[in-house]
């Protein structure tokens, strides 16, 4: 059972976890209290990620602006649970602020698949739900939506401080919804709560 | 009141510098003009065309002689249809400042009503028609001016204007994988849609009359 | 030890925008430096072309998103050059006024952003806070707390509202002692001063040979301002100081001039804005309809081919001009070109060559403390 030239004992912490894990995990679905567990367990990650929703330090264009002054005194996103964090492995949220050029397109899939999952993307602004005033350039991409899923559309050029709070709200009422299901294909209309088997 | 520069000390300054490079150059065909701005306070500034070979003697001297120490903006633009000796034109736009042999460690507070000569601020127009053809190309200043080194990148890179002897050229604003020879303010690029533009005008339709259905625009 | 390469951006909370500086180090101590900009290219010179004169002035505003309405002044200021346009000098001042409020809320900006980078994260709170005072003022001129549309061709949208006089005073006198209280904060604080003072030199003919303009050269010693040397507007009858600073060293400004410098423009600011409102003619608190010849005269609206114009104008973070050509599409209507020059595009690859020779912790300190945007710089 162990690895050639390690000199511990036969049964090393690893196996044993898994042992004991099958074993409890055999047990609770037999008596149904793995079902009551996944639900009551599932509803408090789901109150626990929507209640603070850890943002990526992201300024792209204007709309940056309008993100920095919803988190100062008049304002305040902190309240609601919103903070900037400068990793993406570190945040739930990419805000997508300004237009999205090509030279750009490639890092920003790139922070989003950096982000881990359950992740959620909101496009704030004209310019990252359909380019914008800029829709006609030759370097601007027609929306971030053509290269990542986006979960909430914010409108306005700049969206007001108080529409970007509203748009954090519209996300977590999603959430209730959709839960920590993955970012890739989802469907809005069937709730789904985290660990229903 | 705040300072400011008159409008005498103006006229001044470009009466100088016309005759100064009117005397030097005006043989080999440059022109040098003083023209007024048509808006503000309309001051004059100093217009001067020439061709590109003559660019680097002109640079020199007015960096030189005039004391022209701030190199603002380098404009490419594309005429398709501009004719055989006007097919592309460069502007340089200079400035000059009277921040001159400034000693280190010192502090000068300029009155501008008590400028003089050579330190009287001015701005600067030249001019480079280039001929029509598919490598307009122009000579580099940026040993005389810093300042141009990255306006040049940025005119080549988004109207497609060589510029002789430029060291380290290459894509500024443009992903540096854009195709070879894609410069976007060339003419016969268009934006996307814009066959959808004249719609500007009238976006909710209130002008459309029957006749015009089925059209675009 | 061997040098590396490291990659800040584009994605970096120091960068204040969007752009990647490549840095070479040597331990600690930077080599060599890149800089990488246009991922924010968005093509406006070239969408332009395709605009009416009164629809680029919104892309204007974008430009440079944290001082939108000298932006716009700018570009109005080239439009009306082009198609020879006379503005109202209650129109001028109204222009003098929202430029100077929109620098005070740009600086607050700046310094808002500056502080964290140093550390001083007190700073982001109290000077968003204050800006606010100011982005209200600017909401009422132009109905949006960011993007105005105000300056038009000939004049400006729409005249200033009843007791916007009175609460721009109030404000402004209230703004006057919370300078005071930042420099209280700042100008004892050692953090600030052991990291700002010796770093990120800079001369001022260095500067302006290189592009450099605005208060980083008047934080080298020369009180050189766009608002005097090339006079536009009313500056020459208001009551106001280029803010100047003399340099700590012979090798010329560092980053401590630099904030110093615009602290005391702040100041210069306020003192253009109680002055210019008693100055304005027609009353402070006379408000005249839009279209009203006190505001704004026609202008023409077609530009012959061959025509050009172009502004020179001190935009907080240096000299900006734009250039335009007549005769573009619809007869006229549209520009046939129009050439922006950014300060903040000539400034940001000088200001990365002059990192060199300094700790990589001082990186934030130097590219702070000339307030980078990168809005102006990728166009």
């Amino acid at each position: 059972m162990s690895d050639t030239g390690e000199n511990y004992t036969t049964f090393n912490s690893r196996t044993l976890v898994e042992i004991v894990g099958d074993v409890t995990d055999e047990a609770l679905k037999a008596t149904k209290i793995k079902q009551l567990l996944s639900v009551l367990a599932g509803r408090f990650f789901n109150w626990a990620g929507r209640k603070s929703l850890f943002t990526l330090h992201l300024g792209i264009k204007c709309c940056a602006i309008e993100m920095a002054a919803s988190a100062t005194p008049r304002f305040d996103g902190d309240r609601f649970g919103v903070l900037f964090r400068s990793s993406p492995r570190q945040s739930d949220v990419l805000l997508v602020n300004g237009p999205i050029s090509k030279k750009f397109a490639d890092p920003i899939v790139r922070l989003w698949e950096q982000m881990p999952e359950p992740k959620y993307c909101i496009a704030m602004g004209e310019c990252a739900i359909s380019g914008g005033p800029y829709y006609q350039s030759y370097n601007i991409l027609e929306g971030v939506d053509t290269v990542i899923p986006v979960d909430v559309y914010i409108p306005g050029c700049p969206p007001r401080p108080e529409a970007l709070i509203d748009g954090f709200g519209k996300l977590r009422e999603k959430i209730i919804r959709i839960g920590g299901a993955p970012s890739t294909g989802r469907d809005g209309d069937k709730p789904v709560i985290v660990g229903e088997d | 009141m705040g300072t400011t520069v008159t409008k005498e000390q103006n006229s001044a300054a470009v009466k100088a510098i016309v005759d100064n490079l009117s005397e030097r150059f005006s043989d080999a065909g440059i022109t040098t003009e003083a023209v007024a701005h048509a808006a503000g306070k309309k001051f004059e500034f100093v217009r001067i065309t020439c061709a590109p070979e003559q660019w680097r003697a002109v640079a020199k001297h007015l960096k030189n002689e005039i004391g022209v120490n701030h190199c603002a903006m380098v404009t490419g633009t594309h005429y398709p249809s501009g004719g055989d000796d006007r097919g592309w034109e460069v502007a340089y736009h200079m400035h000059r400042w009277p921040i001159q042999d400034v000693e280190a460690h010192t502090m000068i507070v300029h009155k501008g009503e008590n400028l003089e000569g050579d330190d009287i601020p001015m701005e600067f127009e030249i001019f480079i028609p280039l001929a029509a053809g598919d490598s307009p190309s122009v000579p580099s200043v940026q040993d005389l001016w810093v300042g141009a080194d990255w306006n040049e990148k940025e005119t080549w890179d988004l109207v497609g204007i060589d510029f002789e002897g430029h060291d380290n050229m290459h894509r500024v604003l443009n992903p540096h994988d854009s195709p070879v020879g894609f410069h976007p303010l060339q003419r016969q690029h268009k934006i996307r849609y814009h066959d959808f533009n004249e719609m500007y005008d009238d976006p909710q339709g209130f002008d459309r009359k029957p006749v015009d259905e089925g059209r675009v625009k | 030890m061997a040098e590396m390469w490291i990659t800040m951006g584009p994605q970096h909370p120091m960068t204040h925008g969007l752009w990647t500086l490549r840095v070479k180090v040597d331990g600690e101590t930077v080599t060599d430096t890149e800089a990488e900009l246009g991922y924010i290219h968005r093509g406006v010179e070239k969408i332009c072309e395709s605009r009416d004169f009164t629809q680029i002035t919104p892309y204007c505003d974008r430009l440079c998103y944290v001082s939108a309405m000298t932006w716009a002044h700018s570009y109005v200021m080239a439009a009306e050059d082009l198609l020879g346009a006379e503005v109202p000098e209650r129109a001028e001042y109204i222009r003098l006024m929202a430029a100077e409020v929109q620098r005070l809320a740009s600086h607050l900006m700046w310094l808002g952003a500056f502080g964290p980078d140093i550390g001083n994260l007190t700073l982001m709170t109290w000077c968003l806070r204050d800006r606010e005072m100011f982005l209200d003022l600017l909401q009422e001129l132009g109905g949006s707390r960011m993007h105005y549309n105000y300056p038009r061709v000939g004049g400006v949208k729409r005249d200033i509202p009843i007791g916007w006089a009175n609460r721009m005073k109030a404000k402004v006198k209230l703004f006057e002692n919370r300078i005071n209280e930042y420099e209280m904060l700042l100008d004892e604080s050692t953090i600030w001063l052991v990291r700002l003072q010796g770093v990120g030199y800079a001369t001022a003919e260095d500067q302006l040979n290189a592009g450099v303009t605005g208060p980083n050269i008047r934080a080298a010693g020369v009180n050189a301002d766009a608002r005097w040397t090339n006079p536009y507007s009313v500056y020459d009858q208001v009551d106001w100081e280029p803010a100047v600073e003399k340099p700590t060293s012979v090798k010329g400004a560092d980053c401590y001039d630099r904030y110093r410098v615009r602290m005391e423009e702040m100041r210069q600011s306020c003192r253009m804005l109680l002055d210019a409102i008693e100055k304005i003619p027609g009353g402070a608190n006379t408000h005249y309809q839009p279209g009203d010849e006190m505001l704004i005269t026609k202008a023409p609206t077609r530009a012959p081919e061959g025509a050009t114009g172009f502004s020179t104008y001190e935009c907080t973070r240096g000299v900006s001009n734009f250039y335009l050509q007549g005769g573009g599409d619809g007869r006229g209507k549209n520009p046939y070109r129009v050439s922006i020059r950014s300060p903040m595009f000539i400034t940001i690859p000088y200001v990365a060559k002059t990192m060199i020779g300094y700790k990589v912790a001082d990186i934030p300190a130097i590219m702070g403390s000339y307030d980078p945007c990168i809005g102006e710089t990728d166009r």
